[in-house]
């Protein structure tokens, strides 16, 4: 199977830029296009402090892109797996800038923006793609490669497991301190040209709230 | 590569403008060399000029220590007796853009030149900068040549714009009134409601609140973990109810505003992001603002979208609910006020749903203590009053303490059913909103009567008490203390007080808060704007 670069592919597709803004892990936020690339991308490894930065990032890659908010043609989500409460300060952006600017948003896995990476920079094959989530726990993805469009193939996950658990122990395994915004608004770019679904817009928190539901009152008398 | 952003510092206070002076060139210089490139002045120049009687300049500042202090700066030339005026120059720090600081220098300028007596201002731009252009032409600057190759070395053109004053009539009242009444659309998210607000100065123009109380129903209190996830689903549809409701379109806001603490840091961090990059997408100011003022604030508005009124001052503000139970002195909402105390355990609406809980009522616990009592007896048991001793009145005269009564109803009532006793559910219940009411009162109304200030102005969701807003009146009258109390839609937590309250920090001048802020879930109440 001859499997062409990603950024070799052509669609009659006029092209329209993305914003793309990912905080499952650091904070990513990139503009790019489906002919250009990646236009502009600014990453920090800092988790805690999704809330502090995230404005003057949307602010500068838009800048640094040259790019108005009404030259877009959507908004990129990465919607995880990543520790909540970084997670959703990302997507409350995307979704509010999408509602400001006027444009649809675009969810996509963030697991598979790292995987298109690897790709990308030459791995070929099965692919297991793990990030922290916090409390001695990781998120994981498996792949099985590419498509002909080079487009990640995902064969399980994303998932939540203890270290010692993480399925798929005999692949190739790439843990991913960031998320490349960048990546993960070219593979928007892609999905869209080639007419595939995004992810669905749900963030993926993959843990449930750590309470229980209360059992009645306690008592404060022996 | 690593974004600017993620090496900056913690949240300032938003810039000032002030008159420049001889001892700024050296700060406008290095920003004026940062900005220009390769066309800057020389500083003997910008020496001359800031030096010169015809000239007016400004330069934005941020307060407080550590990063430098001047972040924007404008000049005008209107020479004494000319009809005309030349803005000479505007800069703004890469930092702070975007945030509505270059327009507020603009109309600083334009106010100087009217005062000048000047009848037009003119200014270039060059070609290749659209967004000053934009900038411009919305203050009403029209454009009347082009100067070919007039920025060298880039060779780039120039735009010669022109603005005729007076503005036009309509032009002028929308910049006076983006001023005075500007439309700004609030965001708050600190606890469990999701509250969207659009006010127009005092004019409530949409209230609309999601809140995830039921779902926090099972865990007999608010869970910040659902409470946050339950923001972010609720935030767009809210939005958009709200802007729908008041009849607007986006593009027309003047400024967003965002409660950014005190509350529950996840919750907050949903509002604030999306805020951001609302502001962002918009291209418009931001104003980061306190939650707890903005309860003060709810006193500007009318519920049902009436004209507004001015909140009278000094008052003193007992602010009770969920999460909060807070004594202020408020002397100006938008630059002065005072924490006189707060609770040092429980808040009293999380006391009223603990004391539910015991007394096997569901959750929130307030309206369903307030339905049981009404056919109680308030003094059939007599529960403690916390810090009410002289001692603590001593020590702690304006704070709060609920957790020792409440220790105290469960005591009671295990003793009963330890007994094989039946509860008398409704005096309990009576009883213990009597302490809670009585507390909250005495130390309010001491509290007035020792600042002679004659006023008392209530917030909260616990206000929706029928014994609160009883006893506050009687007291209040027997004191002869004017008691105020918002409509019960503005005392819950809602997004149109911190509208509201911004539009206020607006029309008094302040900037905005720029991008750089985060949530803070302990944030003073002397911190009205981040
Ligand atoms: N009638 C009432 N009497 C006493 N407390 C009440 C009443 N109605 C509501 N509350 C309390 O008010 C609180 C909710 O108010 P709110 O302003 O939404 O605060 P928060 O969101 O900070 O919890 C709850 O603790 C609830 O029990
Ligand atoms: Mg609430």
């Amino acid at each position: 199977m001859v499997v062409e670069k990603p950024w070799c592919l052509r669609a009659d597709y006029a092209g329209g830029m993305l914003l793309a803004i990912d905080t499952s892990a650091g904070t990513s936020v990139a503009v790019v296009d489906l002919e250009g690339g990646v236009l502009s991308e600014l990453t920090t490894v800092d988790t805690m402090r999704h809330a502090e930065v995230i404005g003057g990032m949307v602010r500068d890659a838009l800048a640094q892109a040259s790019v108005t908010p009404a030259r877009l043609s959507g908004v990129v989500a990465g919607m995880g797996p990543g520790p909540f409460t970084g997670l959703r300060v990302g997507i409350a952006a995307a979704k509010a800038f999408a509602l400001g600017a006027g444009k649809p948003l675009v969810p996509i896995v963030s697991h598979d923006a790292v995987a298109l990476e690897r790709y990308s920079a030459g791995h070929t094959g099965p692919l297991l793609v793990v990030t922290d989530a916090r409390r001695r726990e990781l998120y994981w993805s498996a792949y099985g490669g590419v498509d002909v469009l080079g487009i990640p193939l995902r064969s399980g996950g994303p998932g939540l497991a203890k270290p010692a658990e993480v399925p798929h122990a005999d692949l190739p395994r790439y843990d991913a301190a960031s998320v490349s915004a960048g990546q993960l608004g070219l593979l928007a770019e892609w999905l869209y040209a080639h007419r595939r679904p995004f992810a669905e817009d749900r963030p993926l928190y993959l843990r449930s709230p750590d309470v229980t539901p209360s059992t009645g009152p306690k008592r404060v008398t022996a | 590569m690593t974004a600017d952003a993620a090496s900056a510092s913690a949240p300032v206070p938003p810039p000032v403008l002030r008159r420049a002076t001889m001892a700024d060139l050296d700060a406008i210089m290095s920003l004026e060399t940062s900005t220009f490139v390769t066309d800057a002045w020389s500083p003997a120049m910008m020496r001359s000029e800031l030096r010169s009687e015809h000239s007016y300049y400004l330069v934005a500042e941020r307060a407080g220590s550590g990063e430098p202090g001047v972040v924007g700066y404008a000049g005008l030339r209107a020479v004494n007796g000319s009809t005309d005026a030349d803005i000479q120059t505007i800069a703004v720090a890469p930092a702070v853009r975007r945030a509505g600081l270059g327009r507020s220098l603009m109309l600083a300028l334009i106010d100087e030149a009217e005062r000048r007596d000047a009848r037009e201002v003119f200014l270039e731009v060059r070609a290749d900068n659209p967004g000053a252009q934009r900038l411009y032409a919305s203050l009403g600057f029209e454009q009347l040549a082009v100067r070919p190759h007039y920025y060298q070395p880039d060779d780039v053109d120039a735009l010669v714009m022109r603005l005729t004053l007076p503005m036009q009539d309509a032009l002028r009242s929308a910049h006076t009134n983006s001023r005075a009444e500007p439309l700004v659309l609030g965001i708050e998210t600190s606890c469990d409601e999701t509250g969207i607000g659009i006010v127009r100065g005092t004019r409530l123009l949409a209230n609309v609140i999601a809140s995830s109380m039921d779902e926090h129903a099972r865990y007999g209190g608010v869970v910040p973990e659902v409470a946050a996830r339950a923001h972010l689903e609720a935030l767009e549809p809210t939005i958009t109810e709200a802007v729908a409701r008041a009849g607007i379109r986006l593009e027309e806001l003047d400024a967003i505003a965002v409660t950014c603490g005190p509350g529950l840091a996840g919750a907050l961090m949903v509002g604030v992001g999306a805020a951001k990059a609302l502001a962002v997408a918009l291209d418009k100011p931001l104003y980061g603002v306190n939650h707890l003022v903005g309860h003060v604030g709810a006193d500007l508005l009318d519920a049902d979208g009436g004209q507004g009124r001015e909140i009278e001052l000094p008052t003193i503000a007992l602010l009770v609910s969920g999460g909060h139970t807070s004594l202020l002195h408020v002397r100006s909402l938008t630059d002065d006020v005072e924490l006189l105390g707060e609770t040092i355990d429980d808040a009293a609406g999380e006391a009223f749903d603990k004391v539910a809980r015991v007394l096997g009522l569901p959750y929130p616990g307030g309206p369903q203590i307030d339905r049981v009592a009404a056919t109680g007896d308030p003094n059939a048991i007599r529960f403690p009053r916390g810090l009410t001793l002289p001692k603590d009145m001593a020590k702690h005269r304006y704070d709060f303490s609920f957790s020792g009564l409440k220790t105290a109803v469960a005591r009671w009532v295990e003793k009963r059913e330890d007994a094989g006793e039946p509860v008398p559910v409704a005096d309990v219940a009576a009883s213990f909103r009597e302490a809670v009411v009585d507390v909250l009162l005495r130390k309010a109304i001491a509290a007035c009567v020792d600042r002679e200030v004659p006023r008392l102005l209530l917030g909260g969701g616990v206000v929706a008490n029928a014994r609160v807003r009883q006893l506050a009146k009687e007291r209040t009258d027997a004191a002869g203390i004017a008691l105020r109390i918002p409509a019960l839609s503005l005392c819950t937590d809602n997004g149109a007080m911190i509208a509201a309250l911004a539009a206020q920090r607006i029309a008094a001048g302040h900037a905005p808060s720029g991008l750089d802020f985060g949530a803070d879930s302990t944030l003073p109440v002397t911190d009205i704007q981040v």
